[in-house]
């Protein structure tokens, strides 16, 4: 939904003289009804159905011939030939859609369904949902109106304007207002209607101008019937298919000061029912304010909010951390008795290691010890002998 | 052109939990908090080192005392147990297969602790072909839960970086850093549970040296089933 431009008070232009403003009346609640092209656009589709002209092709077309299928065995197609001989038309093929001179597949019948029903309530809807969106400058801006020189969107103007009769003065409020321009376009750009509507009695396109909503016809309608593109309307009955034509909202509309102020009346509001459309309101929008963003930024929702979670790099994102038997940092980050350990390690070895070098130390010393005297008693040994005297002295005297 | 700052964004600003001064805070908070964990876990590391220490020394009394006496001493049954998945997901029964996925070991080298009771034995008995099992020492728990340990943290596999990670999981159990986790572990004490599923199904990489045949049972020079003392071997091998 686009932001509206709600002027509570709007101004009433004179139809002649100087432009500017004679009066301000209020605008009325149709204005701020729900802008809703979806609706809009389901309501005009089938609105729209609801002026066709049934249509159908005749019901004999390709069915008067008493053509018979020649059955199998022949060397031709099974489909029903045309009877008899002495003719060109004898033997060929009939009633099929395939067929030439055929009926065609499934005949257009006149009980078609030609016209739509739509929920009364839909159409109002429409109806609030494109008399809201006149007042919506880019919306008829988009439509493709020429509204830059208006004083004014929605466009108000005196009553006088009801009780115009001729052309020329209806030629000259719509100079003197800033609407004439859309008129132009109109003119511009009239074209030979392409297709074969154009030798159907359709020949020439014209775009859509402005439209005159008034609530007295005083000779308005006569007055602005020769203008191309310009249309009148009486208020009380309000076309969807003028209104949103193609299903585009934002139709360019001139309302006479009375016109504008019965919609309040036609219409209702969200407190008072239509006066005219029984047990009418007018429709409520699914979200009153739609600003989401400044609704999310207000203090009512950001001091309920939890706290945004913290983007966790405690525990590191993607990192592999090294092995702790093979890098000391992390061995250390993870235990920081670790070098402590190591120590103690350390020095229990170098202990035992000095305890064990000193029980060795002993121990060979012992052995040593024991070696030294046990070469002393050897020798006592040796003088023991005699036998072995007796030998060197018989050795001796030889 | 004056620099308009809009008034949601000063709103904002003010409301913010990401401002200087909240930052400043927490982190101050943190780096004490982080200096307090360090030092408990250097003081409980102490503490445990000589608690294993004095066991060892316990145990070698008790059986020289038996010895001299005549008798013998009957050791402790073993509380501990860690088992490894030997065998792959092919072609496994239902009740192996489901015994398997209790005890996490979903994938094969993939190893877990388990406390042992009655329960638990009943379960390896029915698993034994696909998994060898044993009682750790203190220097495979070790080297387990350093190397190879990953913790479960919101319902992801994280490496274990430090112990501020241990102390936002387990401090209720009083379990603040990485020898109390090894600690709870290995003495299997009162919140082993919670230390166990603190950390993830250990990921072991296939033994260096190869097995010799995991159809046999270890007992009949094959690979699966219970191989007490000897899981400590296997496990240098595949850390």
């Amino acid at each position: 939904m686009t932001t509206q431009q709600l002027r509570p008070i709007v101004s009433v232009f004179p139809i002649k003289g100087k432009v500017k403003t004679i009066k301000q009346v209020p605008l009325p609640s149709v204005f701020s009804a729900p802008i809703r092209p979806d609706v809009v656009r389901f309501v005009h589709t089938n609105m729209a159905k609801n002026n066709r002209q049934a249509h159908a092709v005749s019901t004999t077309a390709g069915e008067q011939t008493s053509a018979t299928s020649w059955g199998t065995g022949r060397a031709v197609a099974r489909i029903p030939r045309v009877k008899g001989s002495g003719t060109g038309r004898s033997g060929q093929a009939a009633f099929g859609n395939m067929c030439r001179g055929g009926r065609m597949y499934a005949p257009k019948k006149v009980w078609r369904k030609w016209h739509r029903k739509i929920n009364t309530n839909q159409k109002r809807y429409a109806v609030c949902s494109a008399i809201a969106a006149t007042a919506v400058t880019p919306l008829v801006m988009s439509r493709g109106h020429r509204v830059n020189k208006l004083p004014e969107l929605p466009l108000v103007v005196s009553d006088q304007l009801q009780s115009l009769t001729k052309t020329r003065q209806a030629v000259k409020f719509l100079k003197f207002i800033g609407a004439y321009r859309d008129v132009e376009k109109v003119i511009r750009t009239k074209k030979t209607r392409v297709g074969q509507g154009k030798y159907r009695n359709r020949r020439h396109v014209l775009r859509k101008g402005p439209m005159v909503v008034y609530a007295r016809n005083l000779g308005i309608k006569k007055a602005f019937r020769n203008i191309p593109g310009v249309e009148t309307a009486s208020v009380y009955t309000l076309n969807l298919l003028k209104l949103a034509p193609g299903s585009q909202m934002g139709r360019f509309i001139i309302w006479t000061e009375s016109a504008f102020k019965l919609l309040e009346d036609i219409y209702g509001s969200w407190e008072k029912p239509s006066k005219f459309k029984s047990g009418f309101y007018l429709p409520r929008p699914v979200m009153v304010n739609t600003d989401v963003e400044r609704i999310i930024k207000s203090d009512q929702v950001q001091t309920v909010l939890r706290n945004r979670r913290p983007r966790s790099r405690k525990y590191g994102k993607k990192i592999q951390r090294a092995d702790p038997y093979e890098d000391m940092s992390v061995m250390v980050k993870l235990n920081p008795y670790y070098k402590t350990k190591l120590q103690n390690q350390k020095e229990l070895e170098e202990k035992n290691k000095k305890e064990r070098k000193e029980i060795v130390d002993k121990s060979r010393k012992e052995y040593e010890d024991w070696l030294y005297f046990s070469e002393e008693e050897e020798e006592e040994e040796v003088e023991g002998s005699d036998e072995d005297r007796e030998i060197e002295v018989l050795s001796d005297e030889n | 052109m004056s620099k308009q700052v809009p008034e949601t964004i000063k709103k904002q600003v003010k409301r913010s939990f990401n401002s200087k001064e909240v930052k400043k805070e927490k982190n101050e908070k943190r780096m004490k908090l982080l200096k307090e964990i360090q030092t408990k876990a250097f003081k409980r590391a102490e503490k445990y080192e000589k608690e294993y220490l004095e066991q060892e020394q316990k145990l070698v009394e008790l059986k020289q005392q038996a010895l001299k006496e005549g008798s013998f001493y009957r050791e402790p049954e073993p509380k501990l147990a860690f088992i490894i998945r030997i065998r792959g997901i092919v072609g496994v029964p239902p009740k192996p297969r489901k015994i398997l996925q209790l005890l996490r070991l979903r994938r094969i080298y993939s190893g877990v602790f388990i406390r042992l009771n009655k329960s638990s034995l009943r379960m390896l008995h029915f698993i034994d072909p696909y998994v060898t099992w044993g009682y750790p020492d203190v220097e495979t728990v070790r080297a387990l839960i350093y190397k190879r340990g990953h913790a479960r943290v919101n319902h992801q596999r994280k490496i274990i970086d430090s112990n501020e990670m241990i102390y936002d999981k387990l401090q209720k159990f009083d379990i603040v850093c990485m020898e109390d986790l090894v600690h709870e572990i290995y003495t299997v004490g009162k919140n082993f549970k919670h230390a166990n599923s603190f950390l993830w199904a250990f990921k072991l990489k296939p033994p260096v040296g190869g097995f010799s045949t995991v159809k046999k049972s270890f007992v009949n020079k094959g690979e699966h089933g219970n191989r007490e003392q000897y899981i400590n071997t296997l496990v240098k091998k595949m850390i």
